[in-house]
């Protein structure tokens, strides 16, 4: 093989190798940052920083790994965290030093279903006129004119129920006064 | 407190509209408030997520070589998972740039486009539309007022030209159409919609996106706005102008090619971007001394059980639908008895529909339709629709709209019949869901195997001007196989022309197989001398394409 022929052939396997990582695990990183910030825009810009971020380390320090959505996804973590420090008060952020790339993993879809049944719960735990308005506003994602519309009320009595409805949830979930 | 609940609404609807809430960025004063927040995000976690565009992914990518490259440039990286990155960096950008034919100007321009009509949530503007003939004169053709959402909803009215007042809306859930004519109010079905308009922002950034080839070339002022021009080469079809604004980056105007010697020019000469179409504008009212004509038979129903107990079956739900698709509503035809599953894209910018109803008799496939095999039974394909048979004829005339086709089959003692504004693909995928297998299409076949007994010599030069006139509108039935196959086999019954009746009929004709480019026509017929008549499509292999017959088998040999 001539000096040329490798270096072709050593840019076609990089190229493969981004463009796999990335289609292998994208729906992955994406939908655990969607699960987070639950809105498409925030999500997609998340999901390409955490790429950016995770592949420059790597490339940088010249680390091949082999679980890569683990990693991605508690980079992505951090970017959110580092994002939301300034307003939130919970959540610390992890130093991507101190991320360890072979080990690195969030076994989170136990977790996620987990999260669905108390969530799934604590809706049951709310009067019906509560949960229609928070499942018409947030779940099914109608407008508050909309939902008044169905609900036969007026716009600024659904946003006191869907408030109370909220605050109710809230207590449920924090307290875990699940039935 | 109410600024709260105010506060709480707003982000309710920022994380419905799928954008970044302002709290996100910012501090929020109230922990209650933050706390709320966080329970809205759970509840919402009980959502699908919804999912970026198809090409998100090659963007990732993009961005990731594009940052690398920066980062290594220069620096030679000679062992391990990134070996040679940073020229493969160059080598990729290399291919995108050459792979697009055009500048990153292109890219750019589109690019910002695309993120600039995320964040449109409604516009408001006066669509005035031109045709220009041949010689060059202008005439103004219409002018419209229009209202429209990124939900497809809309709000029509001709301001000027012919039909005055005339007021078409959409809002979704029902489609209705003021004639002031007629002092009537027409009501339809909100899907499908054969009369979206000509200048749906939405549309125009999608077509730009899948264009085969766009390139800028140059920069016009527009309606007193600076704009820049795109020459964009759509998929089949002929190239158009689109004019960009430079401020808004969205389309102010767009100019088709001359076609049958007439171009349209549609401009927004005013736009405006704002928070939603007026309720009142897309609520149903009966204006006094108009009378209503519905013509939407089909009723909503809350879920299957309901749908069943009104037809008296119990319906198919297909096993698994594509990616990015959520199922909208659910219909009921009650004089058909048929079941309507409505689906829409994350983006709402497509529909799809799975009809199904108990087979009334054998599946008889259009004339121009393809054929195929869904499992073991025939499939008819229509892209687009051009007969409403079957399930296709109950409830909403799907045949003539251009940008709908369908895929329509039996199983099991029922019919079915797939519909949207889509490609076959998708259609098929959704096939796939119902059936469990998908449709095996004849037209992937390079060409039929049955070859004609006897050859009929075809003269280029005289297909192509039937097919120009057919372009212009005359002699429609030569689109048709089973017409053109008729008309053959009955002048070879009469060589000297055809008065009356055909001295064979329509219905004893039947397509045995059409792969979209090439049909063989069984005819059933004892006075028929001919048994099969072989037709091509010899000049344009789509919906317009002319059938020419290019060879038969004779009775008996």
């Amino acid at each position: 093989m001539t000096e040329e022929e490798k270096i072709k052939e050593t840019q076609g396997e990089a190229l493969k190798s981004i463009e796999e990582v990335c289609s292998d695990t994208w729906e992955a990183i994406y939908r655990f940052i969607y699960s987070k910030v639950q809105n498409r825009q925030e999500a997609e810009e998340i999901t390409q920083e955490t790429y950016v971020k995770a592949l420059a380390y790597l490339q940088k320090n010249n680390i091949k790994i082999d679980k890569y959505t683990a990693y991605l996804k508690t980079i992505s973590l951090n970017i959110l965290r580092d994002k939301w420090r300034k307003n939130k008060r919970q959540g610390k952020v992890i130093n991507i030093e101190a991320i360890n790339p072979m080990e690195a993993a969030i076994d989170d879809v136990s977790e996620a279903s987990a999260q669905r049944e108390l969530v799934q719960n604590a809706l049951d735990c709310l009067n019906e006129e509560q949960r229609l308005i928070v499942e018409l506003r947030i779940i099914k994602g109608y407008s508050s004119i909309e939902t008044a519309r169905i609900m036969n009320k007026k716009e600024g009595t659904i946003r006191v129920i869907q408030y109370r409805a909220l605050q109710r949830l809230s207590e449920i979930l924090k307290n875990n006064e699940l039935p | 407190m109410s600024n709260n609940e105010k506060n709480l609404s707003k982000y309710i609807d920022s994380l419905n509209e799928e954008k970044k809430p302002k709290e996100h960025v910012r501090k929020v004063e109230s922990s209650e408030l933050e706390e709320l927040m966080d329970t809205v995000r759970l509840v919402k976690s009980l959502r699908e997520p919804a999912m970026p565009a198809s090409d998100y992914p090659d963007k990732i990518v993009r961005t990731v070589t594009n940052e690398l490259s920066q980062k290594t440039e220069a620096k030679k990286i000679s062992r391990g998972w990134f070996l040679g990155l940073s020229t493969t960096a160059a080598v990729i950008i290399m291919v995108i740039a050459i792979s697009l034919t055009s500048s990153f100007g292109r890219n750019n321009i589109i690019y910002a486009m695309e993120q600039a009509f995320l964040d449109v949530k409604a516009y408001h503007g006066i669509l005035e539309i031109k045709g220009m003939n041949a010689a060059g004169k202008d005439t103004i053709q219409a002018k419209l007022e229009v209202w429209a959402d990124k939900d497809g909803r809309y709000y029509l009215k001709r301001i000027e030209g012919l039909q005055t007042g005339l007021t078409t809306v959409n809002n979704g859930q029902s489609k209705w159409q003021i004639r002031p004519d007629l002092k009537q109010v027409q009501i339809f079905p909100a899907f499908p919609d054969p009369y979206r308009f000509s200048f749906e922002l939405g549309k125009e950034v999608k077509d730009v996106r899948n264009a085969i080839k766009t390139k800028q070339i140059g920069e016009e002022q527009v309606s007193g706005r600076e704009a820049i021009v795109l020459e964009v080469l759509p998929q089949g079809g002929e190239a158009y102008k689109l004019w960009i604004d430079k401020e808004t980056k969205l389309p102010l105007k767009k100019q088709s090619a001359m076609q049958n010697a007439l171009q349209y020019t549609i401009t927004y000469t005013d736009i405006d971007y704002i928070a939603a179409i007026p309720a009142e504008l897309i609520t149903y009212k009966l204006p006094a001394g108009f009378e209503e004509i519905n013509t939407n038979t089909e009723q909503l129903v809350n879920n299957l059980q309901e749908a069943e107990e009104a037809l008296g079956f119990e319906p198919k739900m297909p096993e698994s639908i594509p990616t990015g698709y959520i199922r909208s509503s659910i219909a009921v035809e009650l004089d058909t008895k048929l079941i309507k599953l409505y689906y829409t894209d994350k983006d709402k910018q497509s529909k799809v529909v799975i009809l199904q109803g108990k087979a009334a008799s054998s599946l008889k496939p259009a004339s121009t339709a393809v054929l195929g095999r869904i499992n073991s039974s025939i499939a008819e394909i229509q892209s687009p629709i051009e007969g409403n048979l079957g399930v296709l004829s109950g409830g909403g005339a799907y045949a003539g709209i251009t940008n709908i086709s369908s895929i329509r089959w039996q199983e099991d003692g029922f019919e079915y019949a797939v519909v949207g504004d889509v490609s076959i693909d998708v259609l098929n995928m959704f096939v796939e869901g119902i059936a469990g297998a998908k449709l095996q299409s004849s037209s992937e076949d390079d060409s039929l195997t049955a070859k004609p007994q006897i050859t009929v010599p075809v003269d280029l030069a005289i297909e192509e001007n039937e097919q120009k006139s057919v372009d212009a509108g005359h002699s429609p039935w030569k689109l048709d196989p089973v017409f053109v196959a008729q008309v053959f086999v009955s002048l070879q019954i009469s060589p000297e022309g055809i008065v009356g009746d055909y001295p064979i009929k329509y219905e004893a004709m039947k397509v045995v197989q059409n792969n979209g480019k090439e049909a063989i026509v069984e005819v059933n017929d004892d006075k028929s001398p001919t048994s099969k008549v072989y037709l091509k499509k010899l000049i344009r292999q789509d919906s317009t394409g002319i059938w020419t017959v290019v060879g038969y088998d004779p009775i008996g040999k």
